[in-house]
């Protein structure tokens, strides 16, 4: 008897059937994908995104221009320079070049870094068609969000 | 004076630029909607960036091939390689002309049919035209003298040679019940019926459905393009527009079937249940309109079984036409053929 069901099983197509019902009930079901240009996922608290200089609550720069970062750096993306202004006690970088075309993203700058001035950002959109928009100086250090995406092809991305 | 050139010579040009023009719209609709609803099925989106929910998608795509180098292999012969894919193209548009694509308008005194030619063995022409197809395949396969397109296309041969026996099996029934191979006098006969063959041979319609998706090579049968093992199959070397028109044959093709499916089983332009009274009212939509409904029923059956069933393995695949469709078709032909004689 069990026989001649599983003949009339295959006979009347019946698993092709409910088959096609699952991948029926799949197509009206939700959708998984994120329309990204209009839409962001929100990343990750730790994610690794572009590295950024801080400042503290006073507004205040907190690199010291310690260089260590820059002595840490596997691939040389730094170049900074460090003065004291007259009357600080802190040294301040004047100059604090840095590559992201030569960045890995290893994280090694931010572990080193005594003041946790420089960090790693939300931000993951760093395409650009021009290489010299991916050298940044002292102050482009310090851009997010438009602004940074101004920096990178001349306009604020979606 | 200018009536005669008219009907004699512009309609029938228009109308065979219409059965150019028409299966390639359905082309265009079909690769949309085969992108989109495999995408819907396996939870994503699909494309619906260009144009309207990414209606326009096959034309990017379409422009995007005409702009490829056009590659043809060293020591591949030219000759071959370069008919194959106008081969397989002709075919699937060719058989074109021979389906009914709804009842004849009247403008006027004058009847505008709308097919191209009819012919009182117009089913055995179709199905003649589009086995053509296997010719090209099997040239594009064994002239681009790579191993993987001549797997591909050995398989296609086997496939298609083997698949079309259930298939004719299935088209003689209807052919016993319309008593006429005119695929526009089966259409007719349907309506003095007034039932769809599909209901009087169901077992025909499903082993026609399930040989007619194996000939077309289409999922789960498409082990001559296994993507898996054979690269691309037969058209594997081939790039820009030539590898386009495999691609488009392949959905002509599909078009071809459902048309024939709809035409033979399921009443060509005619409304469901012709014969029932109650439902003349249904005679008011354009015929062309039911026509093309079901079409698009079949098409998106097509797309449907693609995203739901997995690849058959070659061995099954030949068991499956040899120990059950051939069987079961020309069991079923006898039971027709006895019933038709004794009814």
């Amino acid at each position: 008897m069990s026989r001649f069901r599983a003949l009339l099983r295959k006979l009347f197509l019946w698993d092709m059937l409910q088959g096609l019902w699952v991948t029926l009930r799949y197509y009206f079901s939700p959708k998984v994908t994120v329309e990204y240009p209009e839409k962001v996922q929100p990343v990750p608290a730790r994610f690794k995104g572009i590295l950024r200089l801080f400042r503290d609550d006073q507004d205040e720069p907190l690199c010291i221009a310690c260089k260590m970062c820059q002595n840490i750096c596997p691939t040389d993306c730094f170049d900074i320079e460090g003065e004291r202004p007259a009357g600080a006690r802190r040294m301040r970088p004047s100059k604090f070049d840095w590559k992201l075309g030569r960045c890995t993203f290893c994280g090694l700058c931010v572990e080193v870094c005594p003041t946790d001035a420089i960090r790693f950002s939300p931000e993951f959109r760093m395409s650009s068609v021009d290489k010299e928009r991916l050298f940044f100086r002292l102050p482009e250090m310090y851009l997010q969000g438009p602004e940074l995406q101004e920096k990178f092809c001349g306009c604020d991305r979606p | 004076m200018t009536r005669p050139f008219i009907f004699d010579f512009l309609i029938p040009v228009g109308k065979i630029a219409a059965v150019i023009f028409y299966p390639m719209v359905m082309v265009v609709v079909m690769i949309w909607l085969e992108r989109r609803v495999v995408g819907l099925i396996q939870r994503r989106l699909g494309p619906n960036r260009v144009g309207f929910q990414g209606i326009l998608q096959p034309l990017a795509d379409a422009v995007k091939l005409f702009f490829k180098e056009d590659i043809v292999p060293e020591r591949a012969d030219r000759f071959l390689f370069n008919t194959a894919p106008i081969l397989v193209m002709f075919s699937s548009l060719l058989a074109f002309c021979f389906v009914p694509l709804g009842e004849p308008v009247r403008i006027g005194s004058y009847e505008l049919k709308l097919w191209v030619a009819e012919s009182p063995v117009g089913l055995l022409l179709v199905l003649g035209l589009s086995s053509i197809g296997v010719f090209g395949v099997i040239f594009g396969g064994w002239a681009s003298n790579s191993k993987y397109p001549l797997m591909g296309a050995l398989r296609s041969v086997v496939q298609v040679l083997s698949y079309e026996i259930p298939v004719g099996l299935t088209c003689l029934t209807v052919v016993f019940i319309a008593r006429s191979m005119d695929l526009v006098e089966i259409v007719r006969r349907q309506e003095a019926a007034g039932v769809w063959y599909g209901f009087l041979l169901p077992v025909s319609f499903v082993v026609f459905w399930i040989s007619a998706v194996a000939e077309t090579n289409r999922a789960p049968f498409d082990l001559p393009e296994a993507e898996s093992e054979l690269v691309a199959g037969y058209h594997t070397e081939y790039s820009g527009m030539k590898f386009a028109y495999f691609y488009i044959a392949e959905y002509t093709h599909m078009v071809l079937v459902a048309s024939l499916v709809v035409v033979l089983f399921f009443g060509g332009w005619l409304p469901p249940f012709p014969g029932v009274r109650a439902l003349r009212f249904l005679h008011a939509v354009p015929g062309f309109l039911w026509y093309l409904a079901k079409i698009m029923f079949f098409l998106y059956l097509y797309v449907w079984m693609r995203a739901t069933f997995p690849r058959y393995r070659f061995d099954s695949l030949i068991k499956l036409v040899w120990k059950w469709l051939v069987p079961l078709s020309l069991v079923n032909l006898l039971v027709v053929a006895v019933l038709r004689y004794a009814l």
